[in-house]
Order: C-alpha cells, then sequence, then structure tokens
C-alpha cells in the first residue's frame, strides 16, 4: 500500500539538491518524472475501468491485462441496454437535474436576500444556515427518511430530492451571497431610478452578474448529486426508481456479475461527470477555493 | 432529534424514554455494542490522523512540483484532479477490483520483482492491510482538493520575498521550511481541518469496499450509526443510533472551533 504512494511523497526539495546536480540529473526533469507518476496512480482506476469495460467475458476471466487484446464494445452495449442501466440513466438525469435545478432557484433568491436586502433577523438566520455546514450528514440521515416517510415521499425521486437541495444550503448560501454582496450598488441603484422593481433588479442585474458563481454551484451541486449513494440507497426501494449509483450497488450483489460488467457500469457512471469537469473545470476549481476560504 | 433519548425501533407508535441512557449504553454499558463503538471510535481517530497526515504529505510536495513547470501544467492539473470530482461508488469498485487477490496491485508487485509484498488474500481481504488500504485510497481523493489550495497559496507568494531570501544566502531548502512552509500554514490549517471532518463523518468508502469487513476490522463510527440506524432489523437500535450520530455532531463542532481558535491566534 505505501508502494503505490511513496514515488510521489518524495520530498520536492531533493529536485534541486546538489547532490542531485552532481549525479547529472537536471531537477526539471526529476520534477517532471514526479509529476508522471502520480499523475499515472491519479487516473489508473480509470485506466482500469475503460480497459475493464472493453473486454470481453473471456479475456477479463483471464486476469489482468490492462490493455485488452481483442477491444470489444458488446459489454458496455449489453450493459446499457439488457440490464437497463439506459432506465437508471435517465433517473439519474432527472433527480440531479431537478435537484439542480431547485437549488439554483432558491438558493439564488436566498442568496440576493442576505447579500443585498436590508431586513431585520438578516444575521441570526445567515448564521443558522452557514452553521449548518457542521451538522453531520449521518445524524441527519434517520430524520430524513423517517419524514420522508410521514411526508408519503419515502421511494419517490422526490423524496430524495428535497433532501438533497435541502443539503446544499449553507454551502450554496455561502458562495452566493458573497458573489451577490460583490455586485456594485451604484448598479442596483440606478436600475432602481430606471423603474425597474426588485424582481426585474434580481433578474437582469444580480444573476448575469453572478454568473460565474452560480455555474458553479451548479457543479458543485450536481456532481456530488449524481455520485449520491447514502441517502438514495435507504430511500428508494423500487428498482425502476433506481439511480445509477444503486443500480451498480445492486448490479453487484444480486447478480455477482463479472469485473467486465462491473467496470462498463461504473465507467457509464463516470463518464459524463468527466466530460462536465473538463468542460467547465475553471468554475470548478474556483468553487472549491471559494468553499474552503468560506 | 428526540430519538437519541428513546428506546425505539422506528416504526412501533410506543417508545420509552430513557434520557441518556442511549449515550450511556452506547459508550460503556452495553455489552453488544459498546465494545464495537469503543473500537470504531479508536479506529475512527487513527483515520483522522492519518488521511489529514498524508494528505498534506503527497499534496504539498505535489503542488511545488507542479508550481515549478510551465509546460503542460494546466494537463497535469486536470489529471490530478480526476480522483475529487468522480468520488463515489463506481471509482470505489475500480478500486476494488485493483485490489483484489488477482488484481492490478498484486500482478504488479509480482512483475516489478516485489513478490513479498503481493496480498494473496487481496488488499482488502487481510485484517492487517484492510483499513491502512483505505486510507490510502480516501487520501487518494483528497489530495487533489489540498493540491490545488496549496498551488494557489504558493502563488500568490510575492516573489520578492523569495529573492530576499536568496540574497540572503538561503538555498531552496531553506526557503523552503524557513519560508514557503510558515506562510502556507493557513492553508495546511484548512487542509487538516477539512480532512480531519471528513474522517469523522465520511463512511461511503468503508460502505462500498468492506462494509465494515473483514471481520470487523473496518468499522468506523459513521458506519456503525448507518448499520445501528437501517440494517439491525426491528430491534430498538435507532435511539442509538441517533446518540451516535449527535455524538459526531459534537465532536464535529469541537473541531470546528478548535480550528478556528488556532486561526484567529496566528492571525
Amino acid at each position: 500500500m505505501t508502494a503505490v504512494t511513496l514515488p510521489a511523497a518524495v520530498p520536492v526539495d531533493r529536485v534541486a539538491s546538489p547532490a542531485v546536480r552532481r549525479r547529472g540529473f537536471s531537477p526539471r526533469l526529476v520534477t517532471y518524472l514526479i509529476l508522471l507518476i502520480y499523475a499515472a496512480i491519479s487516473v489508473y482506476p480509470f485506466a482500469v475501468m475503460v480497459s475493464g469495460a472493453l473486454q470481453g467475458d473471456q479475456e477479463i476471466r483471464q486476469g489482468a491485462h490492462l490493455i485488452p487484446q481483442h477491444l470489444t464494445l458488446s459489454t458496455l452495449a449489453r450493459t446499457w441496454s439488457d440490464l437497463h442501466f439506459f432506465t437508471y440513466f435517465t433517473n439519474s438525469i432527472e433527480v440531479t437535474g431537478f435537484t439542480t435545478l431547485g437549488v439554483l432557484v432558491i438558493y439564488s433568491l436566498a442568496g440576493y436576500a442576505f447579500g443585498v436586502l436590508r431586513f431585520p433577523g438578516r444575521k441570526a438566520l445567515y448564521g443558522l444556515f452557514v452553521a449548518l455546514l457542521f451538522v453531520p450528514g449521518i445524524t441527519l440521515l434517520l430524520p430524513v427518511v423517517i419524514l420522508q416517510g410521514k411526508l408519503n415521499i419515502l421511494g419517490t425521486h422526490l423524496g430524495i430530492i428535497l433532501p438533497f437541495v435541502n443539503g446544499t444550503a449553507p454551502l450554496s448560501v455561502l458562495l452566493l451571497t458573497n458573489s451577490f454582496r460583490g455586485v456594485p450598488g451604484e448598479l442596483r441603484e440606478s436600475a432602481r431610478c430606471d423603474g425597474a422593481g426588485e424582481l426585474r433588479t434580481f433578474w437582469s442585474i444580480y444573476l448575469p452578474s453572478c454568473r460565474p458563481a452560480l455555474i458553479t454551484i451548479g457543479l458543485l451541486t450536481a456532481i456530488p448529486t449524481w455520485n449520491e449513494y447514502v441517502l438514495t440507497r435507504v430511500s428508494l426501494n423500487d428498482p425502476a426508481t433506481y439511480t445509477l449509483p444503486i443500480a451498480l450497488q445492486n448490479l453487484n450483489s444480486t447478480l455477482s456479475p463479472q469485473q467486465n460488467v462491473l467496470m462498463a457500469a461504473s465507467l457509464i457512471i463516470v463518464l459524463p461527470v468527466v466530460v462536465l469537469f473538463v468542460l467547465l473545470q475553471r468554475y470548478f476549481v474556483n468553487g472549491v477555493q471559494g468553499a474552503v476560504k468560506g | 432529534m428526540r430519538s437519541a433519548s428513546r428506546g425505539w425501533n422506528g416504526f412501533s407508535p410506543q417508545w420509552t424514554w430513557v434520557g441518556f441512557g442511549n449515550y450511556l449504553d452506547l459508550l460503556f454499558r452495553d455489552p453488544i455494542y459498546a465494545p464495537i463503538v469503543r473500537s470504531a471510535a479508536l479506529r475512527t481517530l487513527g483515520v483522522m490522523i492519518a488521511v489529514p497526515a498524508l494528505t498534506v504529505a503527497v499534496g504539498f510536495p505535489l503542488a511545488v512540483a507542479l508550481n515549478r513547470i510551465r509546460v503542460l501544467r494546466s494537463t497535469f492539473r486536470t489529471l490530478f484532479f480526476l480522483p475529487y470530482v468522480t468520488a463515489g461508488i463506481a471509482v470505489f469498485y475500480a478500486w476494488t477490483y485493483v485490489l483484489q487477490p488477482d488484481g492490478s496491485l498484486n500482478f504488479i508487485l509480482s512483475h516489478l520483482g516485489l513478490g513479498t509484498l503481493t496480498q494473496p488474500q487481496g488488499w482488502l481481504g487481510n485484517p492487517a492491510t484492510a483499513l491502512p488500504t483505505l486510507i490510502v485510497v480516501m487520501s487518494w481523493s483528497a489530495i487533489p482538493v489540498a493540491m490545488i489550495l496549496y498551488l494557489t497559496g504558493l502563488q500568490s507568494i510575492d516573489s520578492a520575498v523569495l529573492d530576499a531570501a536568496r540574497v540572503d544566502g538561503a538555498g531552496n531548502t531553506r526557503t523552503m521550511t524557513a519560508i514557503i512552509w510558515p506562510l502556507l500554514r493557513p492553508i495546511t490549517a484548512a487542509v487538516v481541518m477539512l480532512n480531519m471532518r471528513d474522517a469523522l463523518q465520511g463512511f461511503q468508502i468503508f460502505l462500498v469496499m468492506t462494509n465494515g469487513g473483514p471481520g470487523g476490522h473496518t468499522i468506523v463510527l459513521g458506519l456503525e450509526a448507518y448499520n445501528l440506524a437501517f440494517f439491525s432489523g426491528l430491534g430498538p437500535t435507532l435511539g442509538l443510533a441517533s446518540a451516535l450520530g449527535w455524538i459526531l455532531f459534537v465532536v464535529a463542532l469541537l473541531l470546528a472551533a478548535l480550528n478556528l481558535r488556532l486561526l484567529r491566534r496566528r492571525a
């Protein structure tokens, strides 16, 4: 286990130390070597996933080939259609889409109220929202499930969408309040002078100026929701409503499939996230920094 | 939640008030759960120390290396960041596959001539290696954020400070230990705090990769609370689960308060 991380853990100071230089290594070369080794460790599980998903039943049984000798798309196709991963995929899109939409609508309004409007109790309420960041998910899991039961939405998509929207409240409110606060007040006043009401000001001045923050919140909501497993597992019990992570777990525990099928199913989950991340990574990195600084 | 002080199975309309009984049962009195909870607490503490330590030990040097290069920097950054965005059941299954007895980690080790290091039972099957292995995988998914934060920190250090140090005759190592590392201490504090919180509360990786096994050697507090709440049939353990949840909450609050104090003192 240590063998995996040791190469990257080599102190970088040594890279440029005289001892190394004397032996004739260029410090730059060593730096690149370290980065390359860690890049390999970073992507290794994905490589395994892709390679497994592209192998047939027979080849996977023979053991660990990272590069498949007989590439085939049949495993992926079989998982997608015969094992109903298409249905689970649409379920996941539905849950993630509505959650993200709910978060953006509700918390941009909340962020506007906290960041721009003046009303009594503003600071206390805001403090309360942000303090919720420290409540562990596991503490709330049981009450949430009992509440779902009382509202008769246990086992439905609505039953998980509502707690998901609720769960992102602290972080979303924090980031959006900060970003609305950063919009110059003169803009608001001039919009007022031109006769714009509160909603109009919000819609055509504040939302467009905070577009990057909104995209960031969208990503920080959508990706964990797409991957969510713990609450979904205890909430949904009808296979027709399963999202991808639960479908994968169910596939593993009930059918005990071969690794190529398991890796194909995993790849179906991971691929959209990777694409989304690569396209929008600028916003993502900003969001992570903002979340920690906040 | 009031259920933390009740004996209740979650379904019957009747419950009995037991006051702080559940908290005491959990920690000391119950012959079945108290020993599990106490050893889970020790393990959780271990994870809370090991994961932040490993994350800083790898994340910081990586950020320094990344900050030294120009060519391919953003490509490397993207690659390094992937583990964070994809963290979830799919990637954990891929890791499980890699760590199996006939998985590729053992395969690679034996082909590198390190056959003695292979784990015939699988890395997650051997009680001695299961928890350390999980700690490495947890750190693997935590390192990206640490690296990004350190990288931002490194880029915001005024180069005049570094030049001044060089003029005063400080070598690379000395600049690193006497100037850069102390300047980035707030980032280290944030990284440590973040990972301690995740280690305290997060149990998804344990649930997916070992479900507490082998033989209960990877049960942590979060996982135990989850199992008490949802997977112990109709036994009256919901109260115990809530109590455990609230204990975790209080510890998290104490951690946050401690962190705030430490940050203030430095400022």
